[in-house]
């Protein structure tokens, strides 16, 4: 074979080599581009279905206050309101677990109609608060107990103004405070020593900045007593189209008290209906730019308890578990800040491309 | 032994494969382009936290007041954490008129975006002001 010959074969077999491995090294470099520009689309598509999911009214218009009901169309927007992002204070209630009329994912999701995308809903306040006890005095007729009250936002402290209120069996009192610049609040509490039972310290926090920007905390303690049973012990507290459907855990509970409370203001509820399993007590629809806690006290085998929801019931999650889908598809999320009921919260949209639920 | 002819054809091949590879390189400032859809989402969610603060006023109020620390407080609640932010106000001439920085970072970051929104006090004697809010990720 002549020289010549070899040197071709040689140099086509390095040009083949190179180009094959040139293709094959353009082809891995360019593949998250072409993934990218594929699903650029998906992004785009996703955030016109969270404002959908938001600024939609859904069918019929008052699905959530209709307790049985399963929407035929799947949006939060409150009906009553013209502005957007406005939230229906019912139908956010019912995306959380807690409430007897909620609705699962899997009917939020043949509601929404969209069958190639999972979708997962998060509201919360706009700021944390959190409660700690701090110290316990016992005098002769009362005891002092000593909370700190801290509201942050990402480790950040935040300004606002406090207004707590403690309830044990039918006692009521309230304080009001301020967090300094470190975000933190002192706060006594006096209870007489007559009572006992579990004690609950309500704390709403408004925003300095902003009083629309609301947070609460819920503190369960026992007073002369031994410690408190988990919340949803004795009752479930079930909100819907401001009404309270309280279910009784025992036929043999005594109600105390049911009580709402807002930042300004707070009522006792007026009894709607009751029978041995469930009670129903009307809501009062307040103007104040606050979630309402609803607190029941009572008597249950000379046992004083006392229990709690929020209305609307947030912080809530619901959807699909996104750490479990494992399809390699593109999961994005939006953040918007809704009202409801003059209130502001956040809430996050997570969607992705993904099977049914 | 091997001819000249040879030679130049792995010659041939050596810069054929250097063609590819400069098509590559040129291929990664080519992906480095800013990201529109993060872009997007940043211009939304700015937009979106302005007209929520300015909703009853309390943009308006704070601007009036000059109450820079509330403002950025404010800020700091509506933006996610991983979000930087710098606000700036202008009066009506176009001068600067927040004193202080409203921001939550002197760091750079990317896919910077600029929103310029249009506020008007509820006071009695009106005053516009303009407000360029500049958001960035994190790089």
């Amino acid at each position: 074979m002549p020289a010549s010959s070899i040197d071709t074969f040689l140099a086509c077999s390095i040009m083949i080599v190179l180009v094959l491995s040139a293709i094959v090294s353009t082809s891995n470099t360019m593949r998250p581009s072409m993934n990218e520009l594929l699903h650029r689309n998906d992004a785009e598509r996703f955030q016109q279905l969270a404002q959908y999911l938001l600024l939609n009214k859904g069918a019929p218009i008052n699905w959530g206050s209709l307790r049985d009901v399963v929407p035929d169309s799947l949006g939060l927007a409150d009906s009553a309101s013209s502005q957007p992002y406005q939230l229906d204070i019912d139908k956010v209630s019912r995306l959380n677990s807690q409430n007897i009329y909620s609705l699962s994912y899997s009917q939020l999701w043949q509601s929404f109609g969209v069958s190639d995308v999972s979708f997962r809903i998060e509201i919360k306040t706009l700021f944390n608060l959190s409660t700690t006890l701090i110290s316990t005095t016992n005098g002769v007729n009362e005891s002092t107990y000593q909370f700190e009250v801290y509201a942050e936002k990402s480790g950040a402290p935040v300004l606002a103004r406090l207004h707590s209120y403690i309830v044990v069996q039918d006692y009521i009192n309230s304080f009001a405070s301020v967090t300094s610049s470190n975000g933190h609040s002192s706060i006594l509490v006096t209870i007489p020593n007559s009572l006992n039972g579990t004690a609950i310290l309500l704390t709403f926090a408004k925003a300095e900045s902003n009083p629309q920007i609301v947070a609460y905390d819920v503190y369960t303690f026992s007073h002369n007593s031994s410690e408190p049973l988990p919340n949803r012990t004795f009752t479930k507290l079930n909100p819907l189209n401001y009404i309270l459907n309280v279910t009784f855990t025992y036929p043999s509970e005594e109600i105390l008290k049911t009580l709402v409370f807002t930042y300004n203001y707070n009522f006792s509820l007026i009894e709607k209906s009751r029978n041995a399993q469930t009670a129903e007590y009307y809501i009062p629809r307040l103007l104040d730019a606050s979630p309402m806690l609803l607190v029941i006290t009572g008597i249950n085998q000379s046992s004083s308890f006392a229990e709690w929801s929020s209305y609307p019931q947030v912080p809530l999650e619901t959807g699909a578990d996104f750490d479990k889908l494992d399809n390699g598809a593109k999961t994005v999320s939006f953040s918007h800040i809704v009202t409801i009921n003059s209130a502001l919260y956040e809430i996050v949209t997570k969607w992705s491309g993904a099977e049914s639920p | 032994m091997f001819d000249n002819k040879g030679q130049i054809r792995i010659i041939e091949a050596f810069l054929a494969i250097s063609v590819m590879f400069s098509v590559l390189v040129l291929n990664v400032p080519m992906s480095s382009t800013p990201d529109l859809e993060r872009q997007g989402t940043l211009k939304k969610l700015g937009t979106q936290v302005l007209i929520k603060l300015d909703n009853n006023g309390t943009l308006g109020k704070l601007i009036e007041s000059g109450n820079w620390t509330a403002l950025r407080q404010a800020m700091n609640l509506f933006l996610p954490a991983c979000v930087f932010y710098n606000l700036t106000v202008y009066d009506e001439n176009m001068q600067r008129v927040n004193a202080q920085e409203v921001s939550n970072s002197n760091q750079e970051g990317s896919e910077a975006i600029v929103i310029q929104y249009l506020c008007a006090t509820q006071s009695s004697d009106t005053h516009f002001y303009t407000i360029k809010l500049q958001l960035a990720w994190p790089k």
